[in-house]
């Protein structure tokens, strides 16, 4: 369910264990299993910096593992929340990780020197529906969540003593802790329409990620709409996408004016932006095989059959022509997208994915498009 | 009529397409439970709404889809009294061994002969289109399989009364 780093990978196998893999010459050797939770894993993080991983599960709490030596070693973090716990995201300076919760409300955890102790501040009352996916914003302090309502929010969750008001924070505005900054209702009048067409009616939001630089926000509803939203904390310009295909779960931003995104259609789509800002949905990243239209000749067979009284094509007239399955990569819909950097690169040129039917496919983006910066 | 049997079906295929987008997600209202939201019904936010595709007034099929698990419920086609008694005979059969089929629901939904329920464990296990080839499948011989045992129930009337009247030459 969760990936990261390259050549060493953890995930979940969509159990209650989370494995460890490295990459040894020409295989994948399983390293550490942390068995810990009773159920289902449903977030993994891996700070990049420190070390250290985060999970989070079904079972209500969520351990920070560190490594001593071979083995890694579990640190419990009460997070006081009494339902499942849904995601989980390290914050940029990894001080901080959030977990979003299936009991409408998010905990920041922070470690406490003093105590040997991950302590938790939980922003309640906020959410109307469990919280399906967090984001941090690059300057540490602003968290963008996602949640079953339909509604994409943004937080401030200065905790004193963990944050300084550096120049990131801006001098001028004071943020408490749990402010919501801003609401963004995905009820717009084009995702009305959208959902008229296919009858289903309140929608879920899903992925929320930041751009590399925090200017721009993404976040897909379940109404296959994929929603970009500028300026977040002045005037939100928003830039809503309607998708011929299924939904998505999950977006990455590659550059400043490129985004992938994955879901349900079990291939990675790409997305960018011109000169003027303006977002576009480029192509599928993993090229199907374009089957030969037998459709054309089924019709026209059907029309000859017609002309004939039906006699040739018979009872098969009436039957309805198996669905194929896709021809992509993954085969089941896609949970997970993460970035694979090199170094402190802008640019995120490598990323993998993860889907329900047990791969974890690691993509090249350079043979395959340029990235606009 | 063939045809309109075949758009029936094409519409039902792209229906299910579209709404068979489950993800695994705990209830929200009970501590530790994970069951399917569109039985539960206890967030509203969580259901979309039904899509009822009806070929004709006997002929439908409901779609109820929530976060993760849909309900897929048939009425099948009921012409005359032995239809009607066949179509519950058989799909009563087919309910009471209901683990065997996995997605089939031991009880249908009321006002509708069959129903199935998919969750996102069956999403994680099975493929989806596969999934969606055997409701569709199920439906196109539900109705051949119930004429079929119409037929045979009327030649062995026949025969039966043939053979009892033949004592009275």
């Amino acid at each position: 369910m969760g990936c990261r780093l390259v050549p060493v990978i953890a995930f979940c196998p969509n159990t209650t264990e989370v494995h460890i893999y490295k990459f040894f010459t020409d295989k994948w050797e399983k390293l550490h299993v942390l068995a810990k939770h009773d159920q289902i894993v449903s977030g993994i993080d891996w700070s990049r910096s420190s070390n250290k991983i985060v999970t989070v599960s079904h079972d209500r709490n969520s351990y920070v593992w560190t490594q001593e030596g071979q083995d890694w070693v579990p640190t419990l973090v009460i997070l006081k929340l009494n339902r499942a716990a849904l995601c989980v995201q390290w914050s940029p300076k990894e001080n901080k990780f959030a977990v979003g919760s299936g009991a409408k409300s998010v905990s920041i955890c922070y470690y406490e020197q003093e105590n040997n102790w991950w302590i938790s501040k939980v922003i309640r009352k906020k959410h109307e529906s469990s919280v399906t996916s967090i984001a941090w914003h690059p300057n540490n302090i602003h968290l963008a969540t996602t949640s079953t309502d339909g509604k994409c929010r943004v937080f401030s969750t200065i905790i004193k003593g963990v944050d300084t008001r550096g120049p990131h924070a801006g001098a001028s505005v004071d943020w408490k802790f749990g402010e919501l900054l801003v609401v963004l209702v995905t009820f717009s009048p084009i995702w009305m329409q959208q959902i008229a067409q296919l009858d289903l009616s309140p929608t879920w939001a899903f992925g929320v990620r930041w751009s590399p630089s925090g200017k721009t926000l993404a976040y897909a509803g379940h109404s296959s709409m994929i929603y970009f939203v500028d300026d977040v904390e002045g005037s939100p310009a928003v830039q809503n996408l309607a998708l011929r295909d299924l939904p998505l779960r999950d977006i990455l931003f590659v550059s400043e004016k490129m985004a992938i995104g994955v879901g349900f259609d079990c291939n990675p789509l790409i997305f960018a932006a011109d000169e003027t800002g303006l977002w576009s949905f480029v192509r599928y990243l993993d090229e199907r095989k374009v089957t030969p239209s037998t459709s054309k000749a089924s019709q026209l067979s059907e029309a000859l059959g017609k002309l004939y009284g039906q006699s040739r094509q018979g009872s098969s007239s009436d039957t309805v022509e198996p669905s194929k399955p896709r021809g992509g990569a993954h085969e089941n819909c896609i949970t997970c997208i993460v970035p694979l950097r090199k170094g402190s690169e802008s640019i995120v040129k490598r990323f993998s994915t993860s889907g329900l039917d047990g791969k974890i496919v690691v993509w090249d983006l350079e043979n395959h498009i340029t990235i606009p910066k | 009529m063939a045809n309109t049997l075949r758009l029936y079906l094409t519409c039902i295929r792209n229906t299910l397409e579209a709404a068979m987008c489950l993800q695994n997600f705990p209830c929200q209202e009970v501590e530790r439970h994970n069951k399917p939201e569109v039985e539960l019904k206890t967030s509203p936010e969580l259901l979309l709404n039904p899509v009822l595709i009806c070929r004709n007034e006997a002929e439908k099929c409901l779609v109820e889809t929530s976060i993760n698990s849909i309900r897929i419920s048939l009425k099948v086609k009921q012409a005359d009294e032995l239809e009607n008694i066949l179509a519950k005979k058989f799909l009563r059969f087919l309910s009471m061994r209901a683990e065997a089929f996995q997605v089939l629901r031991r009880k249908p939904v009321q006002g509708y002969d069959i129903s199935f329920l998919i969750t996102n464990y069956h999403c994680e296990d099975m493929h989806k289109h596969k999934l969606i080839d055997f409701i569709v499948q199920f439906m196109e011989d539900i109705d051949k399989e119930i004429s079929e045992l119409k037929l045979s129930v009327n030649t062995r009337g026949r025969l039966v009364a043939t053979e009892f009247l033949k004592q009275f030459i």
